[in-house]
């Protein structure tokens, strides 16, 4: 912790950077913290309820952030993941950001839980993970942590995958019915960052706005596909959906057919062209008539 | 009553103004309601093409004119696209009038000075019928319009119409370059030709509207020329929905224009936090 | 009528009895996971949790849905057919609403009448009778007291229950819709007693620890404060995502959309908006009178805290705390409704 506040501290006196984006506590859990004096650097903490992937704040889409200038943000290994996604996206630039990584060893699945790590409180993602020590950083921090415990929870994604369709239509329509359409997904996603998005677009309408079961369905599956070889995995529409709908398990489903058909899985290389912005000729196609 | 449902008008004749604005002139279907039909000059209405949705703008006629409304839009959004589409005989909705009005009442007897820019017309337009059909009660009546180019003005016919008239003082112009070879009128920005115009600020009103750079400019020059800012109006145009205060969508701190507005003097504007 | 003594028995009796006679009973019902619940249709009382899980969302979806049709319309060559939707709405009862979403429901109540009636909300108003279950403070955020309401407020009841125990409730009507309801069973007369006044207490003890009350004149203050720097960075952390609004019990902002039902009609439907989002003020042109998160989310508070006291002498939040517990970025109201205090006491407007 006194690591991540001493170069803080250091880049925002020397002026490397004039906001450093990381986590601090706050009245109830912990909560993302934009840091723009040194004297400020003592509120940066990271344990397991940093939950939050900050790469958000670095989406082009925070106009109101541009004025806090050249940020440095604090990333786990599933974060870079999103901001590599960016910079292969070309929506900022390597040189315009100041990464600090740190190691990470499990978060909890709220900012608000106590941060001990059990297999109840585990987030389930972290038992998937593969990147708890980030390699596109400029530091990286913190001591090598214990992997995190394995989570109670049942393996929802292969339940699902498991399920006979009727079934499994069954789930996703009565997840899908408590849609109400605020768009608080896309909205926190890092890697959503169209500037003005499908579900937005008017001329034509190409989903309807109305939380009905034939819009609900067109705006998820929508996201799904564009999510597809860009999703970190960072279960933050998961978290933000007010209607605490699972859409993490579409998402990780998806991430599995990118891996399995295209070999790629999303990594905190930015170097890596994603699927939908590269062509290979060996690409599978049996689909195109 | 469903407050959301609205009456079925009937679109009875088609002005092409420019090459994206356009005139409808509306009348009600069912006969009851044209009978009962009231408005003001100002208010506003919630104009539907069924299928795609609502928008708002003024009822760009006089209440003088009875038995029908006329309305004049930019194609610009998704509906306004789509009411371009329409034509003579086609069917649509309306909803209103809704909010304030230009206070003709006081202005009776006194001067008044229009001034506005490209669609900004269309409001003016309805005080300036109004006022014009009872001609008599007013002092001085001056028309200061002035739109990017000749193409843009819109109201060609009337523009010609109060050119004429004796008891009218039209000032038309065009932004520089915007002119053609036979442009008669003024090349010039309608704060500077509001300045060399300089209609007299005693006992006289000031209606103004049009785009929000051609407001901000104008209103130090009638300050000028001695209009207190009492004594000058303009509309506000933020983007409503419903229309009746329920939406949530239109206010400027505690002022919902689809209600206290959309007709505000310059002195109600200034105490408003900057949220138009 | 004087206040009633209820038995879970007999409560789950009048739940039987109300489905019987046709009106369709709406309760917290537990969620798959049993982490929360949501307010739903029951027909036996032992499908609800009445022990105090807190509704994901607030009570305002049974008067004013995520999504509505306002109107039908069919197209036809040069014409055009209204169908309208009714205006009368099946009677329905909610057990064990909230008071603060109980609240909410009687606030807006003010917006929806003003001037032009929403028939929509007010035929739903007219169908249901609320009967609300004191609450014992939920958690560390609730703010009830804080704007001048309670955990035991009866503000929008109908009738207010107050747990006696694991399995009786002391019940005081509010309404003559209230009594109304009381009136279908031979429920026993019971004067307060010391356990129910003792709950009330505690309850209210409890939760006016979370925050202060409002100060006086803080809505003039806040009207004096649009520009005030407490504003200015307030947002840098709030992604616009409306989670905030979706959740809460008086937020109502909403949409009004055509959309087409096969060829030859559609639906006009109102559907929430929320006013933390890009979209919610932009004008055609691309201009946005509210251009960042900053503006937006001093809106919505001022909204809440200013223009609606202004408005409609009523303060659009009841405290229930849910915008702070389903805010993936932590904002939080109560600490920001802090903060104002402490601007106003040192001195207010700068």
């Amino acid at each position: 912790m006194k690591e991540l506040q001493d170069l803080a501290h250091k880049l925002l006196s020397d002026g490397a950077v004039t906001v450093v984006m990381g986590w601090e506590q706050g009245p109830r859990g912990v909560r993302p913290a934009m840091i723009t004096t040194a004297a400020n650097s003592h509120r940066l903490i990271f344990d397991p309820r940093c939950v939050h992937n900050l790469a958000t704040y670095l989406n082009p889409r925070r106009s109101h952030l541009k004025s806090l200038g050249k940020p440095a943000i604090v990333v786990k290994g599933c974060d870079a993941k999103a901001v590599a996604g960016l910079i292969r996206e070309s929506q900022i630039k390597r040189e315009d950001v100041v990464i600090i990584g740190v190691r990470c060893g499990g978060v909890v699945r709220k900012p608000t839980q106590a941060p001990e790590l059990t297999t109840d409180t585990v987030s389930p993602r972290c038992g998937r993970c593969d990147a708890r020590e980030p390699k596109l950083v400029d530091h990286l921090v913190g001591p090598a942590l214990p992997e995190p415990p394995k989570t109670c929870s049942v393996d929802m994604v292969a339940r699902l995958e498991q399920m006979p369709v009727q079934e499994r239509w069954a789930f996703w329509r009565e997840e899908l019915s408590r849609c109400i359409r605020c768009h608080a997904c896309r909205e926190i996603c890092p890697m959503c960052f169209c500037s003005t998005c499908v579900a937005d677009k008017s001329r034509p309408q190409w989903i309807e706005t109305s939380a009905t079961p034939r819009a609900n369905l067109a705006w998820q599956m929508t996201r799904v596909m564009h999510m597809a070889g860009r999703c970190v995995g960072c279960g933050e529409c998961t978290r933000a959906c007010p209607a605490e709908i699972p859409l993490g398990l579409i998402l990780a489903h998806v991430a599995q057919s990118v891996e399995q058909r295209f070999s790629y899985r999303v990594s905190d290389d930015p170097t890596l062209p994603a699927p939908v912005g590269a062509f290979k000729t060996d690409d599978a196609q049996e689909f195109i008539l | 009553m469903n407050i959301y449902q609205p009456h079925l008008m009937r679109i009875d004749e088609v002005v092409a103004e420019t090459s994206d604005t356009q005139t409808f002139k509306l009348s009600f279907k069912d006969p009851q309601v044209a009978q009962q039909f009231k408005f003001l000059a100002g208010q506003f209405g919630e104009y539907s093409v069924f299928g795609e949705g609502e928008c708002t703008f003024c009822i760009a006629s006089s209440p003088t004119r009875e038995g029908y409304i006329e309305c004049s839009f930019k194609a610009a959004g998704k509906v306004t696209q789509s009411l371009k589409r329409l034509s003579v005989g086609d069917t649509i909705g309306f909803r209103g009038p809704y909010g304030n009005n230009f206070p003709l009442e006081q202005m009776n007897g006194h001067s008044v000075v229009f001034v506005a820019g490209g669609i900004g017309l269309a409001p003016v337009r309805s005080v300036i019928w109004n006022v014009l059909d009872l001609r008599d009660q007013f002092k001085n009546v001056t028309i200061i319009y002035g739109a990017r180019s000749v193409g843009d003005l819109v109201y060609k016919r009337e523009l010609a119409a109060w050119a004429v008239r004796h008891d009218v003082k039209l000032w038309t112009t065009v932004d520089p370059g915007g002119q053609t070879a036979d442009w008669k009128g003024e090349v010039g920005f309608v704060p500077a030709i509001v300045e060399k115009a300089a209609p007299v600020a005693t006992d006289a009103y000031a209606v103004v509207c049009g785009p929000p750079v051609m407001i901000k400019f104008t209103l130090p020059v009638l300050a000028k020329l001695g209009f207190a800012e009492e004594r000058i109006y303009t509309t506000l145009e933020n983007r409503m929905k419903c229309g009746l205060g329920k939406c949530g969508r239109c206010n400027i701190g505690p002022v919902y224009v689809c209600k206290d507005g959309p007709v505000f003097s310059a002195a109600q504007i200034k105490a408003l936090p900057p949220e138009y | 009528m004087n206040s009633k003594s209820l038995s879970l028995a007999e409560l789950a009796a009048l739940v039987r009895d109300l489905n019987a006679s046709g009106t369709s009973v709406v309760a917290p019902v537990p969620t798959r996971s049993l982490c929360g619940a949501d307010y739903r249709p029951i027909t036996e009382l032992n499908q609800a949790t009445l022990n105090g899980a807190l509704p994901r969302r607030s009570l305002k979806e049974l008067f004013l849905p995520a999504s509505e049709v306002l109107l039908r319309y069919r197209l036809k060559k040069n014409d055009v057919e209204l169908l309208p939707v009714p205006t009368t709405f099946t009677p329905q009862v909610i057990l064990g609403a909230r008071p603060c979403d109980a609240a909410g429901v009687a606030v807006l109540d003010r917006v929806m009448g003003w001037d032009y009636r929403d028939e929509l909300w007010f035929g739903r108003r007219a169908a249901t009778t609320i009967v609300s279950l004191a609450c014992p403070g939920f958690d560390g955020v609730c703010f009830c007291h804080a704007v001048g309401l309670n955990p035991d407020a009866s503000l929008g009841s109908d009738v207010l229950l107050v747990p006696r125990g694991a399995d009786a409730y002391w019940a005081m009507p509010v309404t003559d819709k209230g009594e109304a309801l009381l009136a279908r069973g031979t429920f026993a007369d019971l004067v307060e007693p010391a356990e129910v006044t003792a709950f009330r207490k505690a309850a209210e003890e409890k939760v006016a620890k979370n925050l202060a009350s409002l100060p006086s004149g803080f809505h003039t203050f806040m009207a004096q404060s649009f520009d005030h720097p407490e504003f200015k960075a307030i947002a840098s952390r709030c992604h616009g995502c409306g989670a905030c609004a979706a959740v809460c019990p008086t937020c109502h902002c909403f949409d009004i959309v055509d959309e087409p039902e096969g060829m030859e009609g559609g639906a006009r439907r109102r559907n929430w908006d929320f006013c933390a989002t890009c979209k919610f003020t932009v004008h055609a042109s691309g201009h946005n009178p509210r251009a960042t998160q900053n503006e937006r989310f001093r809106q919505r508070v001022m909204h809440k805290f200013s223009i609606y006291p202004q408005r409609f002498d009523a303060v659009l939040c009841t405290g229930c705390g849910r915008c702070v517990r389903a805010c993936p970025a932590g904002m939080d109201l109560p600490e920001v409704l802090g903060h104002l205090y402490a601007a106003q006491a040192a001195g207010g407007v700068s």
